[in-house]
């Protein structure tokens, strides 16, 4: 015992020995913590979804014809409006920028039921909280008529497909 | 004749004894009929233990806690009762969900009551936690040594707040829907990681099946075991920082000066001396100044138990007389006009309607991490114990500013909002 707690002391005060002590000590510490580290990440890789259950971002809404001149046909599951004014025509996102709730229609372009966010007929935002106007969607002629939406391409404001 | 003979012990003596005995096994003490019993049965009984063998008078009264750390506990308790029971009838699938919720209406028994009682159950203890919290602060409790379970208390706030947001999804309403809607949008708000944590949330990039199954293993596996945790720790917390808080003038003022250690010496044996010779603190003067503390049995336990009966019969009674509301089933294309969060988030909602940012994470964020930092901040020992004390007029004054501006904001979001979130008048 008491050669021990000698040795012990010896190996205390020599400044060598102390240190490869302390460095496993840190390594230990480290790798633990690092363990730890990595599977709270892989439980939140786990968890972020690889594949989601939604609707396709590039659609098919229709024939051109389906949208006389004049028309604003808001299209709610599809979440945009389609603006016909004679031959040009263009998607309107209806999901509004403060919040995500639906806009509705109104007299003077859109307005939101939840916080009360106003839209111009463009989509500017003229009232409210809503930080960004509405984005307009890429629209195409598909090769078989139809008029194409891609969500996922947003494009300038006030920029129609001719017809 | 050796005078420790067993007693006879034939079969039928042991088949009469059998209830007494059985009851001995279980419980340690009689009913206790003097201090000591009363000390070991609070010391012995699993369920008792957690309380000190004796309490403060300043603990029990009714006027300096109002009870609302219990009530909130006891709200809790009710809420995972009613809420396993629920359970046993729900299915988080958005087209079974809604179904489930006209069947607890319809089809099962008690289904209403239990579902009344869960909801009255949520929002009372979001209200009591809050005014829990309110207490604390105007009776100076969260200094030292208590900071940190001042701390554990704000978690414990916004837990329960998440619970309620986690569980209103579940009905798969138009509230349902569109509250979660928003309030996932608000997350998206917070810098950096604010989209990641709205998919997250979501399981996808909108509200639907996968954010339903979320919200259904948050609220009744992840959230409620972090809760309990958090309520434990709470607890033991109570314990370890010496009871409820009280004024200084709760106890007689004795000296803190230890008796002379020195002539506690060994080379001085004329005298002989006990502990108080080499403890300080005024710990070994038992019996020299008046004692404030009482038995934890009866004392506490009845105070306790009252508290609950109290808490668990209002609940009811709010349960009997009101139904908790359930609108439309979810249109995930329409909106209702306004589309309204439960009362306490309207004040929330009320700020996110002039900025998705400051109102949604940033005022509530800077909030959060003033109340978090509160006893570290304001570091003065006066003024503890004492409902509004004049030493911490500072302090209050600034704390009821916040929450008069939250009660404004949810008066106005509960009745001044009409369709599209406009300015009206209710009259």
């Amino acid at each position: 015992m008491a050669v021990n707690l000698k040795r012990s002391s010896g190996e205390d005060s020599d400044g060598g020995k102390t240190s490869r002590r302390r460095m496993l000590g840190w390594l230990t510490g480290a790798g633990l913590a690092g363990s730890a580290g990595l599977s709270a990440v892989s439980n939140f890789v786990f968890i972020k979804p690889r594949a989601t259950y939604g609707q396709p971002q590039r659609f098919s809404v229709g024939k051109p014809e389906d949208f006389p001149s004049g028309t604003r046909a808001i299209l709610p599951a599809r979440g945009i409006c389609i603006v016909r004014e004679g031959a040009k025509l263009a998607a309107i996102s209806i999901i509004c920028t403060h919040l995500g709730c639906t806009v509705g229609a109104a007299d003077t372009g859109f307005a939101c039921p939840c916080h009360g966010s106003r839209f111009d007929q463009d989509g500017n935002v003229t009232g409210g909280p809503a930080p960004r106007p509405l984005p307009w969607f890429q629209v195409t002629l598909a090769p078989n008529g139809e008029i194409e939406v891609d969500k996922d391409i947003e494009i300038v404001p006030g920029s129609y497909l001719s017809l | 004749m050796s005078p420790a003979t067993p007693p006879k012990a034939s079969f039928l003596t042991a088949l009469t004894d059998l209830p007494k005995n059985v009851w001995k096994s279980i419980f340690r003490n009689p009913l206790p009929s003097n201090d000591l019993e009363r000390s070991s049965t609070s010391f012995t009984n699993f369920f008792l233990h957690i309380h000190p063998v004796k309490v403060h008078k300043n603990s029990l009264r009714p006027a300096y806690t109002l009870g609302l750390g219990l009530i909130s506990f006891f709200l809790f308790v009710i809420l995972i009762v009613t809420g396993i029971l629920l359970m046993f009838y729900y299915v988080p699938s958005t087209t079974q969900a809604y179904d489930r919720m006209l069947d607890l209406r319809g089809s099962v028994a008690f289904g209403t009551l239990l579902r009344n009682m869960h909801r009255w159950g949520a929002h009372g203890m979001v209200a009591v936690v809050f005014m829990h919290l309110c207490r604390v602060f105007f009776t100076g409790s969260y200094k030292k040594p208590r900071e940190f379970n001042w701390v554990v208390g704000v978690i414990l706030f916004l837990l329960t707040l998440f619970m309620s947001f986690t569980g209103y999804l579940l009905p798969w309403d138009q509230l349902a829907f569109w509250a979660i809607t928003v309030g996932t949008a608000i997350a998206g708000y917070a810098p950096v990681i604010g989209k990641d944590i709205q998919f997250l949330l979501m399981g996808g990039t909108s509200v639907g099946q996968e954010a339903l199954l979320r919200f259904y293993v948050l609220h009744v596996a992840v959230l409620p075991a972090v809760l309990t945790l958090a309520i434990a720790i709470h607890f033991w917390r109570i314990r370890k920082d010496g009871g409820l808080s009280r004024a200084e003038d709760a106890d007689p003022v004795v000296s803190l000066e230890a008796a002379p250690v020195e002539k506690a010496s060994v080379l001085e044996p004329k005298k002989t001396y006990g502990f108080q010779g080499l403890v300080r603190g005024p710990l070994p003067k038992v019996g020299q100044i008046p004692d404030n503390t009482v038995y934890s049995w009866p004392n506490l336990f009845l105070a306790e138990l009252f508290t609950f009966v109290v808490t668990l019969s209002a609940i009811l009674v709010l349960s009997l007389l009101f139904n908790a509301p359930l609108e439309e089933p979810v249109n995930a294309l329409h909106p209702p006009n306004p589309a309204k969060a439960p009362w306490y988030f309207l004040g929330l909602q009320e700020m996110v309607s002039y900025s998705a940012f400051w109102g949604g994470i940033g005022v509530p964020g800077i909030f959060v991490l003033l109340l978090l930092g509160t006893p570290y901040m304001d570091r003065s020992t006066k003024g503890v114990g004492k409902w509004f004390s004049r030493d911490r007029l500072l302090a209050n004054t600034i704390f009821i500013t916040f929450v008069v501006a939250n009660i404004i904001f949810v008066i106005i979001g509960t009745f001044f909002r009409g369709a599209n979130w406009a300015f009206v008048t209710p009259w």
